[in-house]
């Protein structure tokens, strides 16, 4: 009779023991968590030394980072204009430029303009999002494209905080490209 | 396509002027002619006459140039406007139901033609509507032509509801169906029911034409053409690709290509997610009902024979009499003996299973403050990871996507259309949409941002934490070592709550440093040290853990 109490209780200690982490939506619980929060802030954590709680704190007006080139083009309708007929590629076309402005558009253009830049992505074909137009449709340059991305234009939003400039100017020569192939 | 439409169109064009001769000019024509005459004589009589024919004429001009095919209409609208406009509401630009009760049809064609033109011109109208749109120019669309601009006019009257409600009681017939089976064997292989392939596309291309001239053509193109029909010259002029004929298909079978052509693809109101729960079993059978039934009735038997043969013996020594088989069990020390290294091995092993998940958080799955679905965004509409997750490609950390993101494509999707999940409906879904707009600032209205907006960050919570004392980088994983994201993150594309995949342990990054083999041939970094390290270890392979991707220092500093 010993025997089967101790048994119950080992398996009852055991059951315990296994069912402690159940709630998912919690995290589980740590054992002598030494170093393993941040001392200083990290990225994107809250901080409760600025007013709006954020580490990510936005950089002085004006400033310019190292290695940084200002667009000097305004988000205006004359920047735009200003833009299309002035603003020009300074990188060189090549296919490694090329090749990461497929990479580049695949990612960030596809889902709306299609593959071939005829404006049939998937949101499109689902009719999430409707109206983008073809680039054959449309009078665009270089200069045009690259505004657009640094600041959209109507409904298509900035791209510029996904996007570094040398990405932005590859992806225009890739969206060029694609476009000469639809005026063919 | 549009090619095709704009032919469609301006052939629709031509008919309508041939009514125009023969229904009113012929009886009044001598009268136009003398009333020509009388504009340089003044006379008040002939230019009440001139007025009123020029009245009529042009009133009925108007009327039947105003005919414009709404669905075509519906089709440019949604393809070339709707980026600005929606009909009921105001997007970028002013909602546009209506619009032509308040504008003139002239001046609205001229307007969509060329608006800049018009303004830079001086129009004052022109320059008015620009003052009062926030002096946003509207794109022009000099590739529309008169006709198709007509067509998006009649779509802006709204009076598309009638077709769709005749569309819906079409679907009810069985005809729909066969004619479907007809046309994907003998149409689909030159026709789409939207977009062109070698031949025109083709749903609704009962609005277009007449149903016994279209069954003539489709039983023999040719032989109509040869017989004069004018309709059918100009068709088959249009397309550089000849159409077979069918005289094989009876008359029933076109009827029902008509009808399935009329309606299209019925969406199918069944939902999907019924079935989930059944397919979840099914992709995750767990330990088979009949194993399991195998091994107790095997060791059911072990027992029984362990049982009889260690009692036996002792009945043989007369130890004991006749005792109940539950009493022999308990009282056998051989069974007793085994029981106890059962319990001690499987409470070891518990006990082991217990300390090695502390702290492992696989499958942790906090509540997020807005529901955001992976599923919707990531699965069904095919949205790049990279997208949202943009500083993967450069940064250590791969970060949740700002709110502009968001506002990217939410400034026009403000409603959830998609299907159902979880235990959420339509409203809710279109509540958390509205947490993007309350956080960020955006008048879903007005479509506009509200001026003097305090932004509030959305505070979502991390599922994916390393300890501070380990470091990760996110830019060298996925742009120089090209992961894909799943490997680490699991199926994301299929959460609709996201959840943590993978236990993210150091036993586990080192199992795939060990057998992932770094790619040496793109990377120019690599070229001599490939060849070095193949020397030295006499492989062509190279993996993370050769490379040193084991080494402490290389992780924790």
């Amino acid at each position: 009779m010993k025997s089967i109490l101790k048994i119950t209780i080992a398996l009852g200690f055991i059951m315990t023991l296994t069912s402690c982490w159940t709630d998912k939506s919690k995290r589980n619980y740590q054992y002598m968590p030494d170093m393993y929060k941040s001392v200083g802030y990290e990225t994107y954590s809250q901080n409760p030394n600025f007013a709006n709680g954020m580490t990510t704190q936005l950089p002085a007006e004006g400033s310019i980072a190292r290695g940084q080139v200002p667009y000097d083009y305004p988000n205006t309708n004359e920047g735009y204009e200003d833009a299309k007929l002035n603003s020009k590629n300074p990188l060189e076309v090549n296919e490694e430029n090329l090749a990461n402005g497929k990479k580049m558009y695949d990612i960030y253009c596809i889902s709306c303009h299609g593959q071939n830049g005829a404006g049939d992505g998937v949101l499109v074909q689902r009719d999430k999002f409707l109206g983008v137009p073809n680039y054959k449709d449309r009078e665009i340059t270089e200069g045009s494209i690259y505004h657009v991305i640094m600041y959209g234009r109507n409904m298509m939003g900035s791209h510029a905080s996904q996007l570094t400039a040398k990405e932005r100017w590859e992806v225009t020569m890739y969206v060029e490209q694609l476009r000469t192939e639809l005026l063919k | 396509m549009l090619l095709n439409t704009t032919f469609v169109k301006s052939f629709k064009n031509d008919l309508s002027h041939i009514f125009l001769h023969e229904n009113i000019v012929p009886n009044n024509n001598e009268k136009i002619f003398l009333s020509m005459k009388s504009v340089k004589q003044h006379s008040p009589l002939s230019r009440l006459i001139i007025s009123s024919l020029a009245f009529l004429l042009f009133f009925s001009l108007n009327l039947s140039a105003q005919e414009g095919d709404a669905a075509n209409g519906e089709k440019i609208f949604k393809s070339v406007c709707a980026a600005c406009h929606k009909l009921d509401k105001k997007l970028v630009g002013p909602a546009l139901q209506g619009v032509t009760e308040r504008r003139d049809q002239d001046w609205l064609i001229a307007w969509i033609k060329d608006s800049p033109g018009m303004i830079k011109s001086g129009d004052k109208l022109a320059i008015q509507v620009f003052e009062e749109n926030n002096r946003l120019p509207m794109t022009a669309n000099p590739q529309l032509s008169d006709q198709d601009i007509i067509d998006v006019l009649a779509y802006t009257k709204g009076d598309s509801a009638a077709p769709v409600a005749a569309a819906s009681q079409q679907a009810a017939d069985p005809g729909v169906e066969l004619g479907k089976a007809v046309f994907k064997a003998n149409c689909a292989a030159c026709h789409k029911l939207e977009g062109k392939l070698i031949g025109p596309e083709l749903l609704k291309i009962t609005d277009k034409r007449e149903l016994s001239w279209l069954k003539l053509w489709i039983k023999d193109n040719n032989a109509l053409a040869a017989s004069g029909d004018k309709l059918a010259i100009e068709v088959q002029a249009s397309n550089p690709a000849a159409m077979t004929p069918f005289p094989q298909l009876s008359d029933e079978d076109i009827d029902n290509v008509l009808k399935y052509l009329a309606v299209g693809d019925v969406e199918q109101a069944v939902a999907s997610s019924a079935s989930s729960t059944d397919q979840e079993i099914f992709d995750n059978p767990g330990f088979g009902v009949l194993p399991t039934l195998a091994l107790t009735i095997l060791a059911f038997i072990l027992l029984s024979v362990i049982v009889a043969a260690t009692t036996n013996k002792k009945v043989v020594e007369g130890e004991e009499s006749t005792p109940s088989m539950l009493k022999t069990m308990i009282f056998n020390p051989f069974l007793r003996f085994l029981v106890i290294i059962f319990v001690l091995l499987g409470g070891a092993w518990m006990v082991f299973g217990y300390l090695f998940q502390i702290d492992v958080n696989e499958g942790y799955q906090p509540i997020q403050p807005i529901a955001f679905s992976h599923a919707v965004h990531a699965g069904d509409n095919k949205i790049d990871c990279q997208y949202c997750h943009s500083s993967a490609k450069h940064s250590k950390t791969s970060g949740i996507p700002t709110l502009n993101v968001c506002m990217n494509c939410h400034k026009s999707i403000s409603e959830y259309n998609g299907a159902l999940f979880g235990d959420y409906s339509k409203e809710d879904l279109d509540n958390e949409i509205q947490k993007i707009y309350d956080a960020v600032g955006w008048d879903k209205d007005n479509v506009a941002y509200i001026e003097g907006f305090e932004q509030k960050p959305i505070e979502w919570v991390r599922i994916h934490n390393l300890a501070d004392f380990a470091y990760y980088n996110h830019a060298q994983h996925v742009t120089v070592a090209g992961l894909d994201c799943q490997k680490c993150h699991g199926p994301v594309e299929t959460m609709h709550e996201m959840k943590q995949f993978s236990p993210l342990t150091m036993g586990w990054c080192i199992d795939c440093h060990r057998q992932t083999e770094v790619d040496m041939t793109e990377n120019g970094y690599y070229k001599n040290i490939h060849d070095q390290l193949s020397k030295k270890y006499g492989v062509e392979k190279i993996t993370e853990a050769q490379m040193g991707g084991l080494e402490c220092g290389k992780c924790h500093y």
